[in-house]
């Protein structure tokens, strides 16, 4: 028998709180698609998620219905293309994004992660003819994401490559200029990628993985919000030791609900269950905001003071929790801030109370990076190259994953508004302070060196 | 050996299980199952009894009414069957809450339309305390649905008959209580 306080917890978590899961992203390995015959390559590849996937959508709404906890997001991450298609050319490599395109359009998912590279300590002839061939690729189809991963604590930071990234990106915003760079809100790129990320646009499925898997992504920023806001409403004397408290309970509730899904889908579907990825993802929608949080704690608005040690403790939280309530945590877990997928946090943006150099130091402790910043259009191919150096820097010191998505926006100035749409967003854009100022570093080129901390052996 | 089942009514006071179980033991009666709870004042109790070859039921429930009714308390007691065989029905668990204001027959559209889908309440809590607070006026129901159940439809069907009643309802699965509170 249920106690009457475990029914209407429940009930208000679900009814008021946005409980829900945010993602459930179905692992496919293209490895043994390999051909070097392109059409054979794409054949293969078509048939292989189709077979697998055909189902994903249904099921996750038959699961979502029967537990009445909607799965938000149903996707497909696979293996990184770099590596799945090395034989190919940059135009052939578009066609293999055409495909992944197509396909995800068929099974009716909206994003497919994966076409990928990782060249954090030199390229292949895949990973180069992958990463020219970004910019059209993520302009001729609208569901393909795309990562590059260029530096880890292990080997370093390979700054020709992070070069190269800063001019695909500048490519990829003015071949879809019309539409304010939204080629370029498809692209991350990373320090220590992690190889069962559920959530766009990072995710792929890595070498090591099985042939197909269920990773699942839980979240909640409103959850986590209202949990807040009630206890302080209750009592205005809690301090900041008790509401962690409350944040890691509340992570808990939410990890055991994602797990339980993605387990049930995982079942159904006859792969095996992955991880759960305890990232807190926003979306632009009322009370579903990660910025909102930072309110509930007494900031005016997230850029403030203060911010940075209340995403240390909440992202903090957010882990013990989950940790406790899921054996099998893996992804991104920790707290994301996309400025345009944010309603508060692009408001902080707009407002001024969020910069650039601010929202780098968020990063320093939270799970993701500077994650859907929208920049000048005239921002140089350098400039941008060595804001991602900086934030791979900050990875590959604290032996953390970091990514940038850094949308430059054609013919837009700082204070304009750029508009993504749906759940991309819209943000204004942000200030670059000294732009060109970093373009003689930029071209020295090389690998600055795996830290000390890489030596744990 | 074969069992009684006895139900027991009355006034709440310390002593009422007491007494039961004392009489029953003074008739060799060997208890298997209890269920008992308080409805604001009222105390309600279901006891599950084998009783010896040798006693007539009539005559327990004689020597039952003897000892309880000079407390004030009613009883009723009949022979148990045994279920028919072969005719369970797999089903899931789960929990239906509702929450809104108290009016005329709300827990006959709720289980009206649980009765049509052939869903079995195996535990009901409700309350209405008057007013308009939602909180103070809820139900908590406790069922097994038929696997083979179209769960679009009946959510769909759930969700119209509160929006009838002016109920907020929520329908869902226990394992997500069992997962959400209890390690």
């Amino acid at each position: 028998m249920l106690t009457d306080r475990e029914v209407l917890s429940t009930f208000e978590m679900l009814k008021n709180e946005h409980l829900d899961v945010r993602t459930v992203t179905l692992g496919i390995s293209l490895f043994d698609c390999a051909s070097d015959d392109l059409d054979r390559f794409r054949r293969n590849v078509h048939d292989k998620i189709c077979r697998l996937a055909r189902h994903l959508v249904a099921t996750c709404d038959e699961v979502g219905v029967k537990y009445g906890i909607p799965i938000v997001n149903k996707r497909i991450s696979v293996s990184p293309i770099a590596v799945a298609g090395c034989p190919f050319s940059a135009s052939q490599m578009v066609e293999i994004a055409e495909t992944l395109d197509e396909t995800a359009r068929e099974i009716g998912i909206d994003f497919i992660g994966g076409f990928s590279a990782l060249v954090e300590k030199g390229m292949t002839t895949g990973d180069r003819a992958l990463i020219d061939s970004i910019p059209e690729a993520l302009t001729r189809t609208e569901r393909v994401c795309a990562s590059v991963n260029v530096a880890s604590t292990h080997a370093g930071i390979n700054m020709d490559a992070v070069y190269l990234m800063g001019q695909t990106i500048k490519r990829a915003a003015q071949l879809t200029e019309k539409a304010d760079g939204i080629a370029c809100a498809k692209l991350c790129v990373f320090a220590n990628i992690p190889q069962d990320v559920p959530f766009m646009a990072g995710a792929y499925l890595g070498v090591g993985e099985p042939d197909a898997v269920i990773n699942v992504g839980v979240s909640g920023p409103g959850v986590v919000k209202k949990a807040i806001d009630r206890a302080r409403a209750v009592n205005p004397r809690l301090d900041l030791g008790q509401l962690s408290e409350i944040i890691k309970r509340t992570a808990f509730k939410v990890t055991r609900v994602g797990e339980l899904i993605g387990r049930q889908v995982a079942l159904k579907l006859g792969v095996p269950f992955g991880v759960v990825d305890l990232s807190l993802a926003p979306t632009p929608n009322v009370g579903d905001s990660v910025g909102e949080i930072f309110e509930s704690l007494g900031l005016k608005s997230i850029g403030m003071p203060g911010s940075t040690a209340v995403l240390a403790m909440l992202n903090d939280a957010v882990k013990k929790g989950g940790a406790f309530a899921s054996s099998y945590v893996g992804g991104l877990s920790g707290a994301f801030i996309p400025v345009s997928e944010d309603l508060r946090i692009a408001e902080a943006a707009r407002s001024g109370h969020l910069s650039l150099e601010k929202l780098e130091a968020l990063t320093s402790v939270c799970s993701v990076g500077l994650d859907m910043v929208a920049l000048p259009g005239d921002i140089s191919a350098e400039t941008l190259a060595a804001i991602m150096a900086d934030e791979m820097a900050i990875g590959v010191i604290n032996k953390k994953t970091t990514a940038t998505r850094l949308i430059p926006v054609p013919g837009k100035k700082a204070g304009e508004k750029a508009f993504f749409g749906g759940l991309l967003g819209e943000a204004t854009i942000i200030h670059v302070a000294d732009n060109g100022g970093s373009a003689e570093f930029m071209s020295l080129g090389g690998r600055i060196p795996a830290p000390i901390q890489s030596l744990v052996n | 050996m074969r069992k009684v089942i006895i139900t027991v009514l009355g006034h709440d006071r310390p002593g009422i299980v007491a007494a039961v179980s004392g009489a029953l033991l003074e008739q060799r009666c060997n208890i298997e199952d209890i269920s008992q709870t308080i409805l604001q004042t009222e105390f309600a109790g279901i006891f599950i009894a084998t009783i010896p070859d040798d006693t007539k039921e009539n005559d327990l429930c004689e020597s039952l009414e003897g000892k309880l009714h000079p407390l004030g308390l009613s009883v009723f007691l009949k022979p148990m069957q045994a279920a028919p065989a072969g005719t369970e029905i797999e089903t899931e668990p789960f929990v239906i809450t509702t929450l809104g204001p108290d009016r005329l027959g709300l827990v006959a559209g709720i289980t009206g339309l649980l009765s049509d889908y052939g869903i079995n309440i195996v535990h009901l809590k409700a309350a209405f305390r008057g007013g308009e607070d939602p909180r103070r006026n809820v139900m908590i129901y406790e069922v097994d649905i038929p696997v083979a159940t179209d769960h679009h439809a009946f959510r769909a069907a759930l969700s119209r008959r509160a929006r009838e009643l002016g109920l907020d309802v929520s329908l869902q699965h226990r394992d997500i209580f069992e997962e959400i509170h209890r390690v």
